[in-house]
């Protein structure tokens, strides 16, 4: 009988001596975060398609890779890098490494942005407090990998009751070949503080290297925040990142999770709701074409009661790309009165496009309200032809369609820049004409 | 300016149309009425070019063009209007944005200027109060949710707005409360003139008293067996098919 593998027999011999090398400095509380990470992803390996939660994700060629720690990336770039509304709070980090020179952020009252490392010195300060308590490393060998390799990113800290007017972009780039980087992202939403937070990834290039981005956030009693998450890296490049959200009583939570990027990218997003009256939204536009692999794990866990969640998927794949949606929804016994709605839709534009989902909700209260539902379908004909009887062209038809169809979640998103620009990317990733 | 000879066409294996021939001159307005099933709306159809449709034999020219080689949309752009018996939904795409683009695509194929936002509502302000559509339907959803009349006083509207020259309209009529036929009737014959050919499909005398025909013919079976005036219209009214269908069968 022979034993089922469920990890590559590889390991990164590089990466793993910067990591052991970093369990040696600084505080306390920062060898124990990064031992705990590396010692994790050492138990865990790199999970083979026989683990379960990694079944639809290949990562045999990225096991086998010889990556090494991300070199600091260029001080410029061309063409510039997006951005998304004049005046905006805007923060770069580049190859995981928070770059003052590009971000440039008024100071504005009750907001205190950042750099991570500039908290890795001190025994105790806000970020060493909470910094790897939300993100669940312990199933993530990637997160835990990153956890043990992070060296800086951005922390930001909206003080109780601050209504931060500006949009908040935090800008990620990659840069680079066979480097593995740690992108580290801390938001912390005190009480009824009231912020939209956009994050886009991005390559410099055709980029050819590994971001693992771990964010964690934090909203506490009545905060209310709107984050939006864009991840468009080049085709060339890997994204395996680990997004974890903990909500307090009566705070409101709206998420975005829009993949287009990467030639393999999978995106843990967890929720954790820990206080009652919470609102939730965890939505998702997908658009993947030629030979693309982007699979989202989703994680909303009910724990108290009388709290909604809302959660859209709109995936768009064509070509010979797969796209895999693996939503669950946990519903604790105490958390009664739970309204949890999920909906995963998916477009195949090819009749080679594949689609693998899994709604998975696990119910363990009576008194709630929670529905699931799932579909498949393809462009219809009828619309296509009433459309190019008008004189539209087919290519114009199809990607008012497909817009049409995304458009259930990016009208969603409240500030109009990013869902213009998200409107754009999506025109761009699928070669159909701009024309909004 | 529209010449179908001898077409034939079939969908799935099934001869539907069996020999048409059809001249339509500018100005001329052509009715063609027929049973259930007789092949109007297929012959409507084709006309746009949907694929559904295989043309088997004959021709369709259209200012001496061949119709049959071109894409739909090619063939909007060349003047080719259908209003469909069966208006088609489109949730998502709101109707404005939707005719402002068709408008843009025929203009731009056609070598014109395209229309911003503002002119193209300018445009179609007077067009609007035309079909008496209500302002609220332009922002909805290309017909999602519209009752049968609104969806058939938008395909008019649409009709309106990309001035074609070759307009097909398949059973406009039916669904219309009386109010209703005449506003887009009105329409309709606001759109006659003498460069503008018009193909009405209909089941109904009532229609052609608004918008008066040059010829009525009646399709049997795939085939117009018989073409007259507008009082033709009104014999049939009278006596229904069967003694078309009579006719037909004695000479057969
Ligand atoms: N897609 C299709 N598949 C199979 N049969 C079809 C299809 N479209 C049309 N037909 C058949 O072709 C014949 C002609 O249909 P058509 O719609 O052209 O008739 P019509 O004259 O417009 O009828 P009506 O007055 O009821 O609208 C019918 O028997 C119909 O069932
Ligand atoms: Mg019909």
């Amino acid at each position: 009988m022979s034993a089922v593998l469920t990890r590559y027999e590889t390991t990164w011999p590089n990466v793993e001596a910067v990591a052991q090398a970093h369990i040696g400095e600084g505080p306390l509380w920062l060898r124990n975060l990064r031992s705990r990470g590396l010692r994790v992803f050492q138990e865990l390996g790199i999970p083979t398609p026989k683990v379960e939660e990694w079944k639809y994700t290949p990562l045999r060629d990225i096991a086998e890779r010889k990556w090494e720690l991300a070199e600091p990336g260029p001080a410029w770039f061309e063409p510039a890098l997006p951005s998304f509304v004049e005046g905006a709070v805007r923060i770069v980090l580049v190859n995981g490494r928070f770059d003052a020179n590009l971000s440039d952020f008024p100071r504005l009252p009750g907001l205190t942005v950042s750099p991570i490392r500039e908290a890795l010195t001190d025994d105790a300060n806000p970020v060493s407090a909470v910094l790897g308590t939300i993100a669940r490393i312990e199933k993530h060998p990637f997160g835990a990998l990153a956890t043990a390799l992070f060296e800086d990113g951005v922390y930001v800290h909206l003080a109780t009751g601050s209504v931060i007017e500006s949009l908040i972009e935090i800008v990620h780039v990659t840069s680079g070949e066979g480097g593995v980087c740690a992108p580290r992202v801390l938001i912390v939403a005190e009480k009824d503080s009231v912020a939209k937070i956009v994050e886009v990834y991005v390559t410099d290039g055709a980029a050819d290297s590994l971001t693992l981005p771990v964010t964690e956030v934090i909203v506490e009693r009545g905060a209310n925040l709107e984050h939006v998450r864009v991840q468009d890296e080049a085709t060339t490049n890997a994204h395996i990142a680990l997004w974890e959200t903990r909500q307090a009583e009566g705070s409101e939570y709206r998420s975005y999770n829009v993949a287009f990027g990467g030639r393999l990218a999978r995106t843990d997003q967890g929720i954790d709701l820990q206080g009652e009256h919470c609102i939730t939204r965890l939505d998702g536009v997908v658009a993947a074409t030629g030979n693309q692999l982007i699979d989202n794990h989703t994680r909303l866990d009910h724990a108290l009661p009388n709290c909604n969640s809302f959660e859209i998927y709109k995936q768009v794949i064509d070509d010979e790309a797969t796209v895999v949606f693996n939503g669950q929804i946990f519903v604790h016994a105490h958390a009664q009165k739970t309204d949890a709605k999920q909906t995963n839709q998916a477009l195949l534009m090819s009749p080679k496009a594949t689609i693998n989902s899994k709604p998975q909700l696990e119910i363990f209260a009576d008194d709630v309200k929670c529905t699931h539902g799932a579909t498949v379908g393809q462009l219809e004909d009828l619309p296509l032809f009433y459309m190019r009887q008008r004189g539209i062209p087919q290519e114009m038809a199809e990607s008012l369609l497909v817009y049409a169809f995304a458009a259930e979640v990016l009208e969603l998103i409240s500030v109009d820049e990013v869902k213009r620009d998200l409107e754009a990317r999506l025109d761009r990733k699928l070669g159909t004409e701009p024309l909004r | 300016m529209l010449e179908i000879r001898n077409l034939h066409a079939r969908v799935e294996e099934k001869e539907i149309l069996r020999g048409i021939d059809l001249t339509v001159r500018p100005g001329e307005v052509h009715a063609i009425m027929g049973p259930n099933g007789s092949g109007k709306s297929t012959l409507a159809n084709v006309l746009a070019g949907r694929e559904d449709y295989e043309v088997t034999d004959g021709t369709i020219q259209l200012e001496g063009e061949d119709l049959l080689e071109m894409e739909p949309d090619a063939r909007a752009h060349a003047g080719v209007f259908l209003a469909f018996q069966y208006p088609v939904e489109i949730p998502g795409v709101s109707n404005v944005y939707f005719l402002r683009s068709a408008l843009n695509a025929i203009r731009k194929a056609r070598g014109e200027e395209e229309m911003d936002s503002m002119k193209f509502m300018a445009y179609i302000r007077e067009k609007i109060k035309l079909l008496g559509l209500k302002d609220e339907l332009l922002q909805r959803s290309v017909n999602e949710g519209f009752s049968g009349g609104e969806k058939k006083r938008n395909e008019i509207f649409q009709m309106a707005v990309l001035e074609p020259r070759l307009c097909v309209l398949d059973e406009t009529d039916s669904g219309l409360d009386i109010d209703a036929l005449q506003t887009v009737a009105h329409g309709v014959n606001s759109l006659r003139s003498a460069d503008r050919g018009f193909v009405v499909v209909t089941h109904y005398q009532r229609l052609l008293n608004f918008i008066v025909p040059d010829y009525v013919h009646v399709m049997v079976d795939g085939r117009l067996v018989k073409s007259g005036g507008k009082e033709l219209a009104l014999e049939l009214e009278e006596k229904g098919y069967g003694w078309i269908e009579a006719e037909v069968a004695a000479q057969a």
